[in-house]
C-alpha cells in the first residue's frame, strides 16, 4: 500500500512545475532562514498566497521545501554572524561560530547543510514508515476521539512551549473563537458576521497569519537602531567534501536524527528542543579531544541533523491525524485544507496519491537542500548584506500583494493590519501567537466532532468517557496540565530561592 | 514616559473582556433572532462559542488570582520608552493611510510612497536612493506578480494598470 501510494504520488510529483517549485522553495527557505527575524514560518506565510494557486502537490512541495530550507538556513547567519537566523540554529552557533573564527567557515556551513539534508532524509524515512501506521490506527476513530484529540493537540502545543500556560490557553481559545466566525456548518446560519458579506466565510486564515506574524515582526524590527548598517561578511564557498566530513560523525548523525524525529512527532516540541537535546547528548558522548564549544564538527552535525529531522517527525501527526505539531505545520495544514484536502486517516485511504506526493516532495526537498544549498552558499552571504531598512519594505510589500491576491479584496488587507496590531500587543504582553493559529486550524475539527458526538450520544458528555481512546486522552490531558502547573510552581520556587540567596 | 509589559497585559485583558462581551451580545441578539441560540447540538450554534467565552473568562480570573498571590515580581518587568514607539506608530499609521489610498488611487500611485516613507523612517536620507528604491521596488513587485502569477493589482479610479 505504501508502494502504491508512492507510485501514485510520483505521477503528480514528476512534473516540471512541482520539481521546479520544490527547488525554488528550498532556496527561498534557505534565504528566509538565514535572515534574522524571518525564518521558515515567515517564509511559508509570505508565499502561501501564491502557493495555493498552484496544483496540490506543487503547492505543498513549495511550502514543505520552504520549511526544509528554512530549518537549515538559520545556521548560515549563526556561523557567519553569531546571530542565529532562527531559534532552531541557536545551538549551532556554539560550535559553528568558533569554527568560522578559526578560518573554517566554509566547512562549518557545508557541514550544517549536509547534516540538515541527511537528518531531513532520515526524518522522511520515519515519516513514510510511521505516518501510515498512525493513520491506520486512527481510522477506527469516531467523533468523540477526534474531539478529544483536537483538545490534546491544542493543550500539548501550549504546555510544551516556553510561555505561560494560562496565556497560551487564552491564545488558543482566541483561535477557537475566530474559527466560529462565518457560516455554521450544521445549521447554515451566520455567526459573528455583523451583517457584513465580507465575514460570511470568516477571516481568511492567511490574512490572520500574515498579520499576526509578519506585520507585527516588521513593525517591531523598525524600532531597531542599526537599520541602515551593512554587515561586513566575507564570501564563503562550501564544497561537497563537507559531506565526507559530516559522514565521519555517522553515529552522532544517526542518534541526533532519531532525537529530532522523535521530538518532531510530539505536538509542541519542535526543532528548538530537539536541537538543544541532541547537542547536549552529543557533548556528553563526545571525547575530550573533540572540544565541544570550541569549534567541534560534531556540535554542528548534532544540532542541524536534529532540527531538520524534526520536520519529518512533525509531519507525522499533521498528516495522519490532522493535528499540527507547531505553527509551521499548522500553516501547512491550513494550505492543505484550502487546497481541498482534509488531513487524517481518510486522506491516506481515499487519496493516497496526495500522501505519496507529499512524501516524495519532502524527500526531494532534502536532496535539493544538499546539492543546491552547497552550490548557492555565496548567494546567501550577499543576501545577509541587505540592510534592514531595505528588507522591511520588501517583506511588507510581499505581505500586501500576497494577501490581496487571495480574494482581490482590500478587506483582507485591513484584516491583516488588524491582526498585525493584535500580534504587536500580544507579543508585548508575552502571549504566544502560535496557539492562535493552531486554535483556528483545530477549531472546526473540535466543534464539528463535539456536536456530532453529542448528537449520537444517548448519555450526553459521558460518551467521551465511555470510549477507551477518548477517555485515555482525557486522562492524558489532565496529567499534562497538572504536570505543567506543578513544573511552573517548582520553577517559581527555585527562582524565589535563587533571588533570595543572590548577593545585593 | 515608560510603557511596561504590565500595560500591554492590561490591554490584552481588556481585549479578552471585550471579546466575551461581543460573544454574549451576538448570542442574545443575532443568534437568538436566527433561532440558533438554543436547542439540540444540531441547531444550537451558540453553545460552543458560549463555552469558549466562558472558558476565556475562567482563565482570565485564574490569571488574575495567580498574579495576586504571586504579586512579588522576581524578574525585572521589561519596559519601553514611548519615544522608541514613535517609528512603529508612524509605520502603522502610514500603512493604514496606504490601505485607504490603495482602493481609491491604485497600487502604482500609493505603493512607491509607502516604500519611501518606510525607508525614511528607517534612517535612509539619500533622496535619490529613496526615490529609486521606492519606485523600483514597487515596479519590480508589480512585474513579478502581474506577469508571472497573473495577479491583477488594484488600478484605482484612474485605472492605472501597466500592460506588461
Amino acid at each position: 500500500m505504501l508502494i502504491d501510494s508512492l507510485a501514485a504520488g510520483m505521477e503528480l510529483f514528476a512534473t516540471p512545475l512541482a520539481i521546479g517549485l520544490t527547488l525554488f522553495g528550498v532556496l527561498f527557505g534557505l534565504l528566509v532562514g538565514a535572515l534574522p527575524g524571518l525564518g521558515p514560518l515567515m517564509g511559508i506565510i509570505l508565499l502561501l498566497p501564491f502557493a495555493i494557486g498552484q496544483p496540490p502537490i506543487a503547492a505543498m512541495g513549495f511550502l514543505i521545501a520552504i520549511f526544509v530550507g528554512g530549518s537549515c538556513g538559520g545556521s548560515i547567519s549563526a556561523i557567519l554572524l553569531r546571530i542565529p537566523g532562527t531559534p532552531l540554529a541557536a545551538a549551532t552557533l556554539f560550535d559553528g561560530y568558533p569554527m568560522a573564527q578559526k578560518g573554517r567557515a566554509a566547512d562549518a556551513v557545508g557541514i550544517a547543510i549536509s547534516a540538515s539534508a541527511l537528518g531531513g532524509l532520515f526524518g522522511g524515512v520515519v515519516l513514510i514508515l510511521f505516518a501510515p501506521l498512525l493513520a491506520d490506527f486512527a481510522s477506527g476513530f469516531a467523533p468523540p476521539e477526534f474531539t478529544v484529540l483536537a483538545i490534546t493537540g491544542l493543550i500539548a502545543i501550549v504546555v510544551v512551549s516556553n510561555e505561560s500556560l494560562v496565556k497560551g490557553l487564552l491564545s488558543g481559545c482566541f483561535g477557537l473563537l475566530l474559527a466560529t466566525i462565518g457560516t455554521d456548518e450544521f445549521s447554515t446560519n451566520y455567526r459573528f458576521t455583523f451583517d457584513s458579506y465580507h465575514m460570511l466565510n470568516g477571516f481568511h486564515i492567511v490574512a490572520v497569519v500574515v498579520g499576526l506574524f509578519a506585520i507585527s515582526e516588521m513593525v517591531i524590527q523598525i524600532k531597531g537602531k542599526d537599520l541602515t548598517d551593512k554587515p561586513n561578511i566575507p564570501i564563503v564557498r562550501a564544497s561537497f567534501s563537507s559531506l565526507i566530513l559530516t559522514l565521519r560523525h555517522w553515529i552522532n548523525l544517526l542518534r541526533s536524527s532519531v532525537i529530532g524525529a522523535f521530538f518532531g512527532s510530539l505536538p509542541g516540541a519542535g526543532g528548538v528542543i530537539s536541537s538543544f537535546t541532541s547537542y547536549a547528548v552529543a557533548k556528553a558522548a563526545s571525547k575530550p579531544e573533540e572540544k565541544y564549544g570550541e569549534g567541534a564538527e560534531g556540535g554542528v552535525v548534532a544540532t542541524e541533523s536534529a532540527n531538520n529531522a524534526t520536520v519529518g517527525g512533525t509531519l507525522i501527526p499533521s498528516l495522519a491525524l490532522g493535528i499540527p505539531g507547531d505553527a509551521s505545520s499548522a500553516v501547512l495544514l491550513g494550505a492543505l485544507l484550502i487546497l481541498g484536502f482534509y488531513p487524517g486517516p481518510e486522506l491516506f485511504e481515499h487519496q493516497p496519491e496526495i500522501v505519496g506526493g507529499i512524501f516524495l516532495v519532502y524527500l526531494t526537498s532534502n536532496v535539493f537542500l544538499l546539492i543546491a544549498g552547497i552550490l548557492t552558499t555565496p548567494l546567501f552571504v550577499y543576501v545577509l548584506r541587505i540592510r534592514k531598512s531595505h528588507l522591511i519594505p520588501i517583506v511588507l510589500l510581499m505581505c500586501v500583494i500576497g494577501t490581496y491576491a487571495l480574494q482581490a479584496s482590500v478587506f483582507d488587507l485591513w484584516v491583516m493590519l488588524g491582526f498585525g496590531l493584535i500580534g504587536i500587543v500580544f507579543r508585548a504582553a508575552e502571549y504566544p501567537l502560535s496557539p492562535i493559529v493552531i486554535g483556528m486550524i483545530l477549531g472546526p475539527l473540535l466543534e464539528n466532532n463535539l456536536r456530532r458526538s453529542l448528537l449520537i450520544s444517548r448519555e450526553g458528555y459521558w460518551i467521551f468517557l465511555d470510549r477507551p481512546v477518548a477517555a485515555t486522552l482525557i486522562v492524558f490531558n489532565v496529567l499534562l496540565i497538572s504536570g505543567a502547573i506543578w513544573f511552573a510552581y517548582r520553577q517559581r520556587q527555585k527562582a524565589i530561592a535563587a533571588a533570595a540567596t543572590a548577593p545585593e | 514616559m515608560k510603557l511596561t509589559r504590565n500595560h500591554a497585559e492590561w490591554i490584552v485583558i481588556l481585549f479578552f473582556v471585550g471579546l466575551i462581551a461581543v460573544v454574549f451580545q451576538q448570542i442574545y441578539t443575532s443568534m437568538t433572532e436566527q433561532g440558533i441560540a438554543s436547542g439540540s447540538p444540531y441547531n444550537n450554534a451558540a453553545a460552543y462559542p458560549r463555552a469558549v467565552a466562558i472558558l476565556i473568562g475562567a482563565l482570565l480570573l485564574c490569571m488574575m488570582v495567580v498574579s495576586k498571590i504571586t504579586s512579588k515580581s522576581i524578574a525585572a518587568v521589561p519596559s519601553e520608552n514611548t519615544s522608541n514607539l514613535k517609528r512603529p506608530a508612524i509605520l502603522l499609521f502610514a500603512f493604514a493611510a496606504y490601505l485607504v489610498g490603495l482602493g481609491t488611487l491604485g497600487y502604482h500611485l500609493t505603493t512607491p510612497l509607502l516604500v519611501m516613507v518606510i525607508l525614511f523612517l528607517s534612517g535612509v536620507r539619500n533622496k535619490w536612493e529613496i526615490a529609486l528604491f521606492g519606485f523600483g521596488l514597487s515596479l519590480f513587485m508589480a512585474f513579478m506578480f502581474e506577469v508571472f502569477l497573473k495577479i491583477v493589482l488594484p488600478g484605482g479610479i484612474f485605472t492605472l494598470n501597466i500592460r506588461w
